[in-house]
């Protein structure tokens, strides 16, 4: 019975070890769970919140944690000698393109909505509705 | 690709950083707040990708994003009337039902991708199982070609060279695609927010008849 317990807590120091080990050095997998993270929040903003321009920015997060991912990919690529290090990087330049074209055109939206309609909140939003 | 030292210390704190603004971007009963959170946010991201060795990337983020992005959206928030919700006579979520309905749905998929990111790790792993001291060994060796600083206290990158050439060589036609679709949203955004009078102006029509 004692060596049982005294093999779970060997069992226990060493997981408990690894972990240590693990949040001493980040690698690519702990970038790829903040990244996770960030997207799983921005998520929970977009389908929760009312305000439409704070769902804009959501988006933003959301976007901002894909392009978390493709840096962490872009490095552990260029760890290993890849030869397509740099395509992560180029595609995030894309991605912030992408992003300022949308905030643009989505907040210029937003403006002609609440001329016409004099509301930010999208449950009010409702024309489509029948 | 493994960091270590100070850089470990400072990818948990910005990590972190990153997540909690991120939490409070969404929670914040104030739009301005939100904006001021999400800048925060994207400022500590930029920190990670300059960890990861991204400095041009994190350059363009902090200019890009927080310097126009986000002025834009401030600008928007102070155009359209966000007085009821600081007040607090205005709901900020969605009915209790939806909003319930909506964060099981993001534990189910934050579950599903920290599962996917495990076993597709250890997957990773098994396939270039490249120890973490061989692979920072090599990463010496290619920061040793690069010229030292001033300071002597580090390298220079290469970082802005080596993306401002792959940009032109290999993704051309996407750069120039993403110039016409730059083009397009600027057009646009003012076509939308043009106010009734300026519409009808252009469409050359006597302003008197509009409304």
């Amino acid at each position: 019975m004692l060596s049982i317990i005294l093999l779970l807590q060997e069992i226990e120091t060493s997981r408990f070890a690894q972990m240590k080990l693990a949040a001493a050095n980040p690698d690519l997998s702990k970038f790829l769970v903040i990244g996770a993270l960030l997207f799983i929040i921005g998520v929970a903003g977009v389908l929760t919140r009312r305000n439409i321009i704070v769902i804009f920015m959501s988006i933003e997060l959301i976007l901002n944690a894909a392009n978390l991912n493709f840096i962490a990919f872009s490095r552990y690529l260029a760890g290993i000698g890849s030869p397509n290090a740099l395509a992560g990087q180029i595609f995030t330049v894309f991605i912030i393109v992408v992003a300022a074209a949308e905030a643009a055109i989505g907040l210029g939206i937003v403006i002609a909505l609440y001329r016409n309609k004099e509301t930010i909140w999208v449950d009010e939003i409702d024309l489509l509705k029948w | 690709m493994t960091l270590s030292g100070y850089e470990a210390l400072f990818f948990w704190i910005f990590g972190l950083a990153a997540i909690f603004a991120g939490l409070l971007t969404v929670m914040a009963r104030n739009a301005v707040h939100s904006a001021l959170f999400l800048i925060s946010s994207l400022v500590s991201v930029a920190a990670l990708f300059i960890l990861a060795r991204a400095e041009f990337i994190a350059g363009v983020q902090i200019l890009v994003y927080v310097g126009g992005v986000m002025v834009l959206f401030l600008f928007v928030i102070m155009l359209v009337n966000v007085g009821a919700e600081e007040r607090g006579s205005e709901e900020i979520f969605n009915n209790q039902r939806q909003v319930a309905a909506s964060l099981i749905f993001c534990l189910l998929l934050v579950g599903g991708m920290l599962y996917a990111i495990n076993t597709g790790y250890r997957g990773l792993q098994t396939l270039h199982p490249a120890t973490p001291e061989a692979v920072a060994a090599q990463e010496a060796i290619r920061d040793q070609a690069h010229a030292p600083s001033a300071t002597r206290s580090s390298r220079i990158t290469k970082d802005t060279e080596s993306v401002g050439g792959s940009l032109y060589r290999y993704a051309s036609l996407p750069f120039e695609i993403a110039s016409v679709l730059l083009l397009v949203a600027i057009i646009g955004s003012v076509m939308l927010a043009r106010t009734l009078k300026q519409e009808v102006a252009v469409d050359d029509v006597d302003p008197g008849n509009a409304d």
